[in-house]
C-alpha cells in the first residue's frame, strides 16, 4: 500500500482486481479543488492501456516490486539483452515493455530493470547518457541570426540530438533521456 | 547551453506567446478596460486549501525583515479595486504556485490573465471569452507566423458550446446531478460507481472523482466548452444562483479537454465571505499549510464593491492550445524543470 506520491514510472498497481504498470502519469491541480494525479497505466495481464484519475494522498494499492542493476548487452529481433550486475544473469526484454525508451539503449549502459515476480515489467533508464558524437555538420558560423544555433548530431548508437553548433565529432555529450535533449558535455558542469 | 537550445528549439512557439500577450492587451484597451498592475508580493495570500503560496522575506533600510508572500493570483487587489470604483480591468502577469509539478500542464511560476466587469452577469464574461480568444486566433492566423500553424483540433473552436454541469453529467455519465447536491448523496454514488472514497471527504472532492474519471477525458473531443453553473459546495469565491437553486454562478472554460479558465459571478456578501475564509483556514491547518490571518481589508472591500463577474485564465495554457503543444515547458522562455533538474 502507497499513496499518489508512490505513483511513478514503473510503479506496479493493483487496481479492481488486476495489476498495472505505470508508463506515464501526470500531475493536476485546479487551484479551487483537491490536486489529482492522472495515471496512464497498462495491464500485465491484457497489456490494455488504462486512465485513472487519484485524488492525491488517496492511498493507492501499489504492490512491491524489485530493482535490479542491469547492464545492457545487444538486440536480437525484437528482444534487448540485458545482464544482471550481480548475478551475471542475463535477461531477454521485448521491445512493447520498453518502448520509445530503446532509442538510448547503447552497449554498456546501466539500467534498472523493474522485476515484478520474475517478470521485467519496466526498465528505467539512467537520467543522463553520456555519448560519443559520431557524426556532426560542420558548423556554419554567422546563422544564429536565422535561429540555427543547434544542429542534428548522430550519437554512437545512432540516436539523433539536436546539439549546439559548436559540438564537433567525437565529443563526449550527455543527453537527457526524458526529454531526448542535449544537456551538456561530459564532464561540464 | 541547454537553456539555449531549449530557447532555439522553442523560438516559434515563444514568438506565437509574445503575439498572444500583445494581442490580449490589445483587445482589452479596445474594449475599455484598465490595466491593474497588482501587487505580486502580499502580506496576506489567498486561502485557496489547495494552493501554496511561496514565502520570502522582505527587509527595510534598516533590516527589519518582513514576512510576505508571492500572489497565487491578484484577485484580491483587483476586487479592492472594484470597491474603489475601477469598473473594467484586467491584469496579465506571473503568478506563483508552491508544490505543483514542473512541466505537463503546471509549472510553479505561470502567466495569468485576470479580468472584471463591475455591474456585468457572469453569462457576460462568457461572450468575453468567445470574443477574446476569436480575436486572438484570427489575428495569429493573419500573421502567417512561420512554423506555427492552428491545430486542426483548434479551428473549429467557434462558436465554443456552452453547457451546464448538471447537463454534461446526465450526457456522458448518465446522472441526474439535481439529486447529487449534498455530500452524503454524493458519498453514495461514488460507492455505487466503485470508488472507495473516505468516509469524511468534501464535496468537492468526491465530484471530482466521477468528473475526472468519467466525464473530463470526453471534454478531449469536444473543442471549446464553456461548462457553467456548478454545484453550490464548490461555489469557491462565487455567488449562489438566483435562477438556478442548488448551483452557484461558476463557469470554467476547456478547450480540447485542456482546462483553461475559472470564472465566477462573485460574491459581495462580506459575512458570508468571511465564514467560507475562515473555513478554508481550518482546512489549511487540517492539511498542515501555512495558514493565513483573514484579509479584512478586502472584506471590508466586498461592502461598497458593486455586483461584478470575473475570471482567471491561464494564458501559457492558452499558447499550448493555440499551438497544441502538450507541455507546458516549450510555452516557456525557461521552465522550472530546465532550472532545476537539467
Amino acid at each position: 500500500m502507497g499513496d499518489t506520491t508512490d505513483i511513478r514510472k514503473g510503479a506496479v498497481i493493483r487496481h479492481q482486481g488486476d495489476l498495472f504498470v505505470v508508463s506515464n502519469f501526470q500531475f493536476v491541480n485546479p487551484g479551487k479543488g483537491s490536486a489529482f494525479t492522472k495515471t496512464k497505466m497498462k495491464s500485465l495481464t491484457t497489456g490494455k492501456s488504462v486512465e485513472i484519475t487519484y485524488k492525491s494522498g488517496e492511498t493507492v494499492d501499489t504492490v512491491q516490486v524489485e530493482r535490479q542493476n542491469m547492464q545492457y548487452l545487444y538486440r536480437n529481433g525484437d528482444m534487448y539483452s540485458f545482464m544482471n550486475k550481480l548475478s551475471y544473469e542475463t535477461l531477454d526484454v521485448d521491445a512493447s515493455t520498453i518502448g520509445d525508451d530503446a532509442q538510448y539503449l547503447k552497449d554498456g549502459v546501466e539500467v534498472i530493470a523493474i522485476m515484478h515476480e520474475e517478470r521485467v515489467v519496466a526498465v528505467e533508464l539512467p537520467k543522463k547518457i553520456q555519448y560519443t558524437v559520431t557524426q556532426a555538420p560542420p558548423a556554419v558560423k554567422g546563422d544564429t541570426a536565422g535561429g540555427n544555433i543547434t544542429k542534428e548530431a548522430i550519437m554512437d548508437n545512432g540516436l539523433k540530438v539536436q546539439v549546439p553548433i559548436f559540438i564537433k565529432e567525437g565529443e563526449e555529450i550527455l543527453v537527457n533521456t526524458e526529454t531526448g535533449e542535449y544537456s551538456g558535455r561530459a564532464g561540464e558542469k | 547551453m541547454s537553456h539555449v537550445t531549449h530557447l532555439a528549439k522553442n523560438r516559434a512557439l515563444l514568438t506565437v506567446r509574445a503575439h498572444v500577450v500583445r494581442l490580449i492587451r490589445e483587445w482589452f484597451w479596445q474594449e475599455g478596460f484598465l490595466e491593474a498592475e497588482a501587487p505580486q508580493i502580499l502580506r496576506l495570500p489567498g486561502q485557496e486549501p489547495h494552493l501554496s503560496p511561496m514565502k520570502l522575506a522582505v527587509h527595510d533600510e534598516r533590516g527589519r525583515e518582513y514576512a510576505a508572500w508571492l500572489h497565487t493570483s491578484p484577485e484580491y487587489a483587483m476586487k479592492k479595486m472594484l470597491a474603489a470604483g475601477f469598473e473594467r480591468i484586467f491584469a496579465l502577469g506571473k503568478v506563483f504556485r508552491d508544490y505543483e509539478s514542473f512541466g505537463g500542464t503546471h509549472n510553479p511560476e505561470f502567466t495569468m490573465l485576470e479580468w472584471y466587469r463591475a455591474g456585468a452577469y457572469f453569462y457576460k464574461i462568457m461572450d468575453d471569452v468567445e470574443r477574446l480568444l476569436a480575436h486572438v486566433t484570427d489575428s495569429l492566423l493573419r500573421l502567417e507566423l512561420p512554423g506555427w500553424s492552428l491545430p486542426r483540433e483548434t479551428a473549429n473552436w467557434k462558436p465554443f458550446k456552452r453547457v451546464r454541469m448538471r447537463e454534461l453529467w446526465q450526457e456522458q455519465a448518465g446522472v441526474n446531478l439535481d439529486e447529487y447536491l449534498e455530500r452524503e448523496a454524493m458519498l453514495a454514488l461514488c460507492r455505487s460507481r466503485g470508488y472507495a472514497p473516505g468516509v469524511e471527504e468534501r464535496y468537492e472532492d468526491l465530484f471530482y472523482r466521477i468528473f475526472l474519471n468519467e466525464i473530463e477525458p470526453r471534454l478531449a473531443d469536444m473543442g471549446a466548452v464553456i461548462v457553467h453553473h456548478y454545484p453550490l459546495p464548490m461555489a469557491a469565491l462565487a455567488r449562489a444562483s438566483e435562477a438556478e437553486p442548488g448551483y452557484a454562478e461558476r463557469f470554467e472554460v476547456y478547450l480540447n479537454g485542456l482546462e483553461l479558465a475559472n470564472a465566477f459571478g462573485e460574491l459581495t456578501d462580506p459575512a458570508e465571505q468571511r465564514r467560507r475564509l475562515i473555513g478554508e483556514q481550518a482546512e489549511r491547518r487540517a492539511a498542515g499549510k501555512d495558514v493565513f490571518d483573514v484579509d479584512e481589508e478586502f472584506i471590508e472591500a466586498l461592502v461598497t464593491m458593486p455586483d461584478a463577474s470575473g475570471i482567471a485564465l491561464g494564458v501559457d495554457r492558452l499558447v499550448q492550445a493555440l499551438s497544441g503543444c502538450k507541455n507546458i515547458d516549450d510555452v516557456l522562455v525557461l521552465p522550472m524543470s530546465k532550472l532545476m533538474n537539467n
